[in-house]
């Protein structure tokens, strides 16, 4: 199967050119918060998308529907279905299914329902806002939004709900249940979320440094990544452009940590494996990895040793777009993936900007600073999350991947 | 799709803890031993609003003492939940790997609403005090897998883990997750299901709304199925409870831009049509409907219309059960919860909460239907397995 258009809402770039131009330059979209007061709590940096108007993409009765999580979203996916040239009214709407990931959905619509409540009284809880929020409605604002008719379905995978997202639509079109889906996933910057990580100590004060030395954690990011997939036939009979062929996915749980990944990453590395031989690949047919890269001292200790062991003595060039992102929590890896798509496209690399300084503990080829040109036949996309969540997919320049593509029979350890 | 067979299950309900249990409640009818005196929280607050409990849930009868403290209430009722389907599955005796290991067993869990109760927690330290406060340990509760993440820790289960949230008909949707996944040999069995929390929050929520007026009431647990492919559970010798041969989910839009809530028959109808197309089961074939209703009128009337626009005159004797009036509304595990009483029914054919029609003897096919508060719905068809 295969991405025929892509759309983004992010805080380097709205829309593909523009997201593409920011990775190309290795712009920062980091910036103090200014969408509640983080004042009390020593830090003040995220990845805060701005110059987004749900006005500029959505209907009035849109705007009245949704929140601003489901409104990235929606812009996103008309953003993709543009891309994709896809005409609604020639869609045969019930093959047409919306698989997204987030890890909160409309956070602050929760966010302000709890605030009335605690400072109010139950009395205080506004009832029209009450059904506007819940993670199953992000796919069913983009449904109504694209005319789609088959499944709707959220995957609340935390970091890696995009991967999962991509993942299980490539095999709803990979068992025939779907000709298109529209996936990805979609996540906003809520004070709950920020002070959380700002409790857990593991956001930076100054900068995201993925695999520097001096890494001092990740910095919160926020945006929605959504992509048009469709089957070959599909795609082929209407003459639509190819931008990526999605080849195999793969999952594994650590079953260790709620937040932390495995030390031996042992799991890490069973699903990049799997990953690469469900698409028919071996590691030296791999060019890039677009790294999960949070910038916090486990993460990119466990992501390094599992690209060491994969890839063995080659040093695969790998880059962490966090560093000019921040973590875009379940939206992360959907980003990322449009990275994935970038790469294929133009054959560069995106950089990890604010690297300075090499670790001996992240002993990688890392794209320091400034965009690489270089091989871009295949890239990883890896993410992990919390609950020991791993997950990678492959993404390849159409027409590479040798049929039958991907194989189905299960090679897991 | 393949047949899936069921080997087992876990549930943690209103009614009774284990399958046995549960099965047993299904048959006599039993109801909740309250439906208003809800321990997580003050329910005078909320008259208008019945809430069951699983009545004096105490996970350290099943999970010791050791490390219960860092859990909420919805990650103790799914880490017991799949503790109880693991043993009754075989797959595990006493802790250990009976059939199967960790790196070949997954789980796939349905939530809707998270956890409100850590969700809550916080926002209040952050709202009444300072955000500076708040319990860092308690935060990770708040992430929506993390009640399935902790189960994988504690059941040490590494194939996968996915979290899949459509509100009522998330565990149905999980089952077509699992089936997939089990396709493509990325794990060798996997518990399904889902799990919900009782909380204040959905409980302030539905008296806001006065949602709750048609006699519906909230519900709370977990209920996760052993599925693995059929060959594979005959290989091995599996006690197989009931299989599942199709699948069906659908949205509809509403006619009116500005509806935002509404039960959608045409969905019901289309998910029946495609679930009894991949189970290749003809309507009259059908021999009762474990259906998602509630009391929530607006939502059981659409529900009902969408399964006889399938079924209609032909649809068996017409017989639509509702075990929700025993469970109560539990949004994310309320497919899970169906899906057993399904396969209770089929196994032994006898149920109690008939809602209409008469139900046949001995019943080989069932069928589950799930309707969501958005205009999605999602079926299921379950075989009666004979050796």
């Amino acid at each position: 199967m295969f991405v025929t258009g892509v759309g983004v809402v992010s805080s380097i770039g709205l829309g593909k050119a523009a997201f593409f131009r920011a990775l190309r330059a290795g712009k920062t979209g980091i910036s103090p918060v200014a969408s509640f007061d983080a004042s009390s709590l020593g830090r003040q940096l995220a990845g805060e998308v701005r110059g987004f108007e749900a006005r500029d993409h959505l209907t009035l009765a849109e705007q009245r529907r949704v929140g601003r999580c489901s409104a990235m979203a929606l812009a996103a996916s008309r953003m993709a279905v543009d891309d994709a040239a896809l005409d609604p009214s020639r869609l045969d709407a019930v093959r047409v299914a919306v698989v997204l990931g987030t890890t909160m959905g409309e956070a602050e619509i929760l966010g302000d329902l709890e605030h009335d409540w605690i400072v109010g009284g139950p009395t205080a809880v506004r009832r029209a806002s009450i059904p506007r929020y819940g993670s199953t409605l992000l796919p069913i604002h983009v449904a109504r939004a694209v005319g789609a008719r088959g499944m709707v379905l959220t995957l609340p995978a935390a970091c890696a709900a995009g991967n999962y997202a991509i993942g299980f639509a490539a095999d709803l079109i990979r068992r025939g249940r779907a000709d298109v889906v529209v996936t990805g996933a979609a996540e906003l910057i809520q004070e709950l979320q920020f002070s959380g990580f700002v409790r857990l100590a593991a956001m930076a004060s100054e900068r995201c440094q993925p695999f520097d030395l001096n890494r001092q954690g990740l910095l919160l990011g926020e945006g929605a990544g959504l992509l048009v997939l469709e089957s070959e036939e599909h795609a082929v009979r209407r003459g639509a452009r190819l931008q990526a062929e999605i080849g195999g996915h793969a999952l594994s749980c650590d079953a260790y940590h709620i937040t932390r990944p495995h030390p031996e990453a042992a799991g890490s590395i069973t699903a990049m494996r799997d990953a690469i031989a469900r698409s028919g690949l071996v590691p030296a047919d791999i060019d890039f990895v677009n790294a999960h890269g949070t910038g916090t001292r486990h993460n990119d200790a466990a992501e390094s040793k599992v690209v060491r062991e994969v890839f063995g003595g080659r040093r695969v060039p790998i880059s962490s777009m966090k560093s000019m992102l921040g973590h875009c929590m379940g939206a992360a890896s959907a980003l990322e993936a449009i990275g994935c798509i970038f790469t294929l496209e133009t054959g560069l690399y995106p950089p990890t900007i604010g690297y300075d300084t090499p670790d001996p503990e992240c002993d990688v080829d890392v794209v320091a600073n400034v965009a690489r040109a270089g091989k871009s036949d295949v890239v990883v996309n890896n993410s992990l999350a919390f609950g020991g969540y791993n997950s990678v997919a492959i993404f390849a320049r159409p027409g590479l991947l040798a049929p039958p593509r991907p194989p189905v029979s299960g090679t897991a350890a | 799709m393949n047949p899936l067979a069921i080997t087992g299950a876990g549930v943690v309900s209103p009614v009774g803890i284990g399958r046995a249990a549960f099965g047993d409640a299904m048959r006599s009818g039993a109801l909740p031993e309250s439906f208003d005196r809800p321990t997580t929280f003050d329910g005078t607050k909320y008259p208008r609003t019945r809430a069951a409990e699983v009545p004096d849930f105490d996970a350290s009868k099943y999970l010791g003492d050791k490390g219960l403290r860092a859990l909420d209430r919805l990650t103790k009722l799914l880490v017991v939940t799949a503790r109880l389907a693991l043993h009754d599955a075989g797959l595990k005796r006493d802790g250990l790997w009976t059939a199967g290991s960790a790196e070949r067993v997954g789980l796939v869990v349905s939530n809707a609403y998270g956890s409100l109760e850590a969700i809550t927690e916080l926002d209040r330290v952050a709202t009444l005090e300072d955000a500076r406060y708040i319990n860092p340990s308690r935060f990770p509760l708040t992430v929506s897998n993390t009640a399935a993440g902790y189960t994988s820790i504690w059941e040490d289960l590494r194939a996968l883990n996915v979290s899949v949230s459509d509100g009522n008909c998330g565990a149905l949707d999980a089952v077509i997750c699992a089936n997939m996944l089990l396709e493509q040999g990325r794990a060798d069995a996997l518990l399904v299901g889902g799990a919900e929390a009782m909380s204040e929050a959905i409980a302030l929520a539905f008296d806001r709304l006065g949602a709750l007026a048609d006699g519906a009431f909230l519900g709370e647990g977990a209920a996760l199925l052993a599925l693995e492919p059929l060959e594979r559970a005959r290989a091995r010798g599996a006690a197989i409870v009931a299989t599942i041969v199709g699948h069906g989910a659908a949205f509809s839009p509403p006619e009116r831009e500005a509806t935002l809530v509404y039960g959608s028959a045409e969905s019901v109808e289309r998910a029946v049509r495609e679930a009894l197309a991949e189970a290749e089961v003809e309507p009259a074939d059908v021999d009762a409907v474990v259906s998602g209703a509630s009391g929530l009128g607006v939502f059981d009337t659409a529900e009902l219309e969408g399964i006889d626009a399938v079924l209609g005159a032909s649809g068996g004797d017409g017989c639509v059960l509702a075990p929700k009036r025993a469970l109560g509304e539990t949004f994310g595990a309320g497919g899970a919860m169906a899906m057993l009483a399904a396969a209770t029914l089929l196994s032994d054919g006898s149920h109690s909460h008939v809602l209409r029609g008469r139900l046949r003897a001995s019943p080989r096919t069932a069928l589950v239907t799930a309707m969501g508060y958005y205009g999605n719905a999602s079926a299921l068809v379950l075989r009666h397995f004979s050796r």
